[in-house]
């Protein structure tokens, strides 16, 4: 394998190929930061050009866009809290508030770092065990998807920094909003107000109101005018020594989540960055710290997301089935090109492969050196006063969320989630559950009825199936550690009052 | 930070967050009553609105009682009316004119409107500020990205 | 990207001029709206023609993708629109598939468009997993020695595809289980992993894999064997006679379009179907180029109507 990533390396380092590597990460990079405009959209408006340029080049610059969006939707969360996909929305509960804290240059650091060091894991991954992982992808049936978001959503009462109680209920609410559209099942229309509606909510104008909106309200007319950010120095950026310590363990174990999760087809990025940021607060021993700009969460979810668009390659390049829209329009590049994409085409076009693999790896290292130097730019832009701002900030995701669909119920929608929003952090409710319930509440429906479906009412599959098996013994396991470690910490509050009161 | 964060909150304010959330499992109820449900092994359209509804009900009912119960919670911030109310202005009116008359003239009024809710504003300047804005927007959105809308009327 | 921003600028400023003189048909940009998603077979056959009209009319052509309720949206706008010329639409199979389908649309599916000219038209073709089957008439025995014993794959609830795989079962003594899949990839996946037995879908879709010998392809759903792949046999001469599904992309526009305007657009709708850069890559997305008249175009779309109307009636889809 290394072999041939190294040809691969040789083909990419060549000055004309190089090019389209760079152009794609940098378009990529910067599309990434408008918010709503994401990665699809991108590559549809550029996918014109990719008729006048070979398969390879057409492929490199395309998959540069889609994982240089990664790194530039981050930057977006961070400063503004404006999430374009549901990944960076994990993004957004650890950095914006790192950067209204005045420390947004390590805040952006620490994220292009993580990214950094889990796009070349993610990119290790998939030279090393591109068919192993989809061997195991391939036994992901209808089953194993179900108990795998069960497990999710179980994880995901923990995120978010209110009660248990409130958290559960906005995943529910959440997992309502999901159901509004045509029930993929049976077609059947579902709180359908009107025609606009049938294919769902999008999650654009679900994300964009409920953190982006709700922010610009709460901040528009207020006095203060939100933070003046402090003049920062090239040194500033740099997390203390103490902080870096703290950051490899998150790192590669979101890493290790996401390159799971992304070589998964149609899960991918969202579920991945969850889960890193869930497993991080589980078992960090600073719980507490969370949702208020604590380094490790969210180094673990940018490292988890940048994993996940990197393994998110392994289905589209070993099977020639696409995992999701984007990866759909970079096959129909290769089409437009005359190479069908399949299982040979590993075999049949190894300097393609392998050229496009190479490239990830060289991507991600632009992606850092590109990154770094304006990580001073952006905070200079959080010098400039809010209301100066934010009046942009609305066009510009007013512009975002209608590109999107071409649709101005969707505007209208990011308002509505906007108000409710703002609404609910004055009530004490986090937003972030809602998303999570958002992503993951059809995919449960959709997988646990197709596994009713499949085996015909049979309940005994979740468990007899092994992979279904074990992710049920993990369940199981979870659940059990949480009501332990519940009991346990309601002993020691017990003895502790006991102990004082003597 | 605002003074009235210390304050306790009254009792309709300490309801409002339960109350809402309890109309809301009693709306996906009564809209969701009619989809067929069929059962856990062979689920129809109905049957995940049903059990969501009645389990947001369910919170919803402990959540309020929870917080009816806790006198001790602080009150949250006041609500931003002038942010509140110029910010969906804004919105709206580019929701309601990019399609009738451009995406120009509607990031141009909609930077107008959204710049309403700053307390410290001269006409002049919002004015030329809203000029620069939309420059900007014309230029980033359709002679860089392309973005497939026209700027002005047809 | 110099010569991609300078290739920008002088479209740019076409889009941003307010409509000056009304001189002759087209003075300004075109839009070509279609209904389903940014990256979609709709949305690349869009911008294969827009990238390729362009030079024809001598002014942009835009693609604007309106996503929503199986393209209906986008077809309930269309309808709406001016009739000038300057709004069309990319049609897809879909919208015959959506006439019998939805309970009511916003327009008529025939007599509020101007059907131009057909654009591609392509056949589905049935797959199975290597070595399971050797021809679609064992799958049909199976499938009618054990009703519900063979599962086939499908890209979503109402999609052409489904739809065949119901027709299959209403032309043939079969009875499938029908399992839905969030499009056409997740279904061939679900294939190679076993959870299906069978898929249909659109040859790119499957000869990926087919070529690679994971799939066997057992028949194409068009009436005479495919020009592209003549091994493969047809439905009608293996296990139902006269079945015949080939689905279609066409450019429409609203009803009640000038005769000049109409006169420019199947004119300049021919040269570039004529391109062969043009027919290479609608011939890439695994469709047959081929051009037509406006009638043409009318008999195919009311014809396919009637079929899918009966189809989900007699199959008990669930209309929405």
């Amino acid at each position: 394998m290394l072999e041939q990533f190294v040809t691969g390396l040789g083909v990419v380092l060549q000055p004309e190929v190089l090019v389209y590597a760079f152009a794609g990460v940098l378009i990529g990079q910067l599309i990434g930061v408008l918010p709503g405009i994401g990665a699809i959209t991108a590559i549809s408006l550029l996918l014109p050009i990719t008729f006048h340029l070979d398969a390879m080049s057409s492929m490199i610059m395309l998959a540069g866009i889609y994982y240089g969006s990664q790194y530039g939707g981050s930057i977006a969360s961070i400063l503004l809290n404006l999430p374009g996909t549901p990944s960076s929305v994990v993004t957004c509960l650890e950095g914006y508030p790192l950067s209204q804290n005045g420390r947004a240059g390590v805040a952006l650091f620490t994220a292009a770092f993580s990214s950094f060091a889990g796009g070349i894991i993610g990119v290790a991954i998939v030279v090393l065990a591109a068919i192993p992982m989809t061997t195991i992808a391939l036994r992901f049936g209808a089953p194993e998807y179900a108990m795998l978001v069960v497990l999710g959503l179980l994880a995901a009462s923990l995120v978010g920094t209110g009660s248990n109680l409130r958290s559960l209920a906005m995943v529910l609410v959440g997992v309502a909003l999901g159901m509004i559209g045509a029930d993929a099942t049976t077609g059947y229309y579902r709180y359908v107000a009107m025609p606009e509606l049938a294919d769902g909510i999008s999650l654009v104008s679900l994300a964009m109101g409920l953190f982006g909106v709700s922010e610009i309200i709460r901040n528009a007319a207020s006095r203060t005018g939100g933070v003046t950010q402090p003049k920062i120095s090239m040194k500033d950026i740099f997390p203390t020594r103490q902080e870096a310590r703290s950051l490899p363990g998150p790192i590669l174990r979101g890493a290790g989540v996401g390159s799971f999760f992304g070589a998964l087809p149609g899960t991918g990025a969202a579920i991945a960055s969850f889960m890193a940021y869930a497993v991080e607060r589980r078992f960090s021993r600073f719980g507490a710290r969370f949702g208020k700009g604590h380094l490790p969460g969210l180094s673990a979810p940018e490292a988890a997301n940048n994993a996940a668009a990197q393994t998110g390659f392994i289905p589209t390049l070993t099977l020639g089935v696409p995992g999701d829209a984007v990866m759909a329009l970079m096959i129909g590049a290769l089409i437009l090109n005359g190479i069908i994409p399949g299982p040979r085409l590993m075999v049949d076009e190894p300097v393609l492969f392998w050229g496009v693999i190479a490239s990830f790896f060289v991507g991600n290292i632009i992606l850092l050196l590109i990154n770094v130097p304006l990580i001073r730019l952006w905070v200079l832009m959080l010098r400039v006063p809010y209301q100066k701002l934010y009046p942009v900030i609305i066009i510009m995701i007013c512009v975002g969320v209608y590109s999107h669909r071409t649709s101005v119920v969707d505007v209208v929608l990011t308002l509505v989630f906007g108000i409710l929003g703002y609404l609910m952090k004055n009530y004490r409710f986090e937003p972030a559950p809602v998303l999570l319930g958002f992503v993951l509440g059809p995919l449960l429906e959709d997988n646990f009825r197709r596994a009713m479906l499949l085996y015909r009412g049979d309940f005994t599959i979740f468990v007899t199936r092994p992979i279904s098996g074990v992710l049920f013994a993990i369940t199981v396991l979870l659940v059990g550690f949480s009501i332990y470690s519940a009991i346990a910490q309601r002993r020691r509050v017990r003895a502790r009052n006991e102990a004082t009161t003597q | 930070m605002d003074q009235a964060e210390h304050t306790a909150a009254s009792l309709p304010e300490r309801a409002a967050g339960g109350v809402v959330l309890l109309a809301f499992g009693i709306a996906m109820l009564a809209i969701g009553w009619d989809y067929p449900v069929g059962r856990l092994t062979q689920m129809g359209p109905g049957y995940l609105p049903m059990a969501i509804g009645t389990l947001v009900c369910l919170l919803s009912a402990a959540i309020l009682w929870l917080d009816l119960s806790d006198t001790g919670i602080a009150a949250g911030p006041a609500i931003q009316w002038r942010g509140l109310i110029f910010v969906s202005a804004a919105i709206l009116v580019f929701a309601g004119l990019v399609e009738a008359t451009g995406l120009v003239p509607a990031m141009f009024l909609a930077v107008v409107v959204s710049k309403l809710a700053d307390r410290n504003n001269r006409p002049l300047g919002i004015l030329v500020y809203a000029v620069l804005a939309t420059i900007a927007g014309w230029l980033l959105f359709l002679v860089v990205l392309e973005l497939p809308f026209p700027a002005f009327w047809r | 990207m110099t010569m991609r921003l300078l290739t920008a600028l002088p479209l740019a400023i076409a889009l941003a001029m307010p409509a000056a003189a009304q001189d002759s048909y087209p003075d300004r940009s075109v839009r070509i709206v279609h209904g389903f998603g940014a990256g979609g077979n709709a949305d690349t056959v869009s911008r294969i023609l827009a990238d390729a009209m362009t030079e024809g009319l001598g002014q942009p052509v835009v693609v604007e993708s309106r996503p929503g309720a199986g393209g209906t949206l986008a077809s309930g706008y269309v309808a709406a629109a001016d009739p000038d010329g300057y709004t069309l639409q990319l049609m897809v199979g879909g919208h015959t598939v959506a006439a019998g389908l939805y309970t009511s649309l916003p327009y008529e599916s025939v007599d509020d468009f101007t059907f131009l000219s057909i654009i591609g038209q392509f056949p589905f073709f049935i797959a199975a997993r290597s070595g399971e089957y050797e021809t679609l008439a064992e799958v049909i025995e199976a499938a009618t020695a054990d009703p519900g014993s063979i599962r086939i794959g499908h890209s979503g609830v109402g999609s052409t595809q489904h739809l065949t795989g119901e027709l299959l079962d209403i032309e043939t003594s079969a009875d499938f289980l029908h399992v839905p899949y969030a499009g056409g990839a997740a279904a061939v996946t679900a294939m190679m992993g076993g959870e299906v037995d069978l898929v249909i879908d659109t040859g790119t879709a499957i000869f990926g894999q087919a070529d690679a010998g994971v799939l066997d392809v057992l028949a194409v759903t068009s009436s005479e064997r495919w020009p592209d792949n003549p091994d493969v046999p047809t439905v009608a001469e293996t296990v139902a006679p006269g079945f015949n599904v080939v689905s279609w992309t066409g450019l429409g526009a609203p009803a009640g379009l000038p005769d000049d305007v109409v006169e420019v657009l199947t004119a300049e709708i021919s040269r570039v179907m004529a391109l062969e850069a043009v027919r290479e890559r609608i011939a890439a997305l695994g469709a047959a180029p081929v051009g037509s008249s406006s009638a043409e175009f009318q008999e195919l779309v009311e014809g396919q109507i009637a079929t899918w109307t009966e189809v989900i009636e007699t199959a008990g889809v669930e209309r929405r």
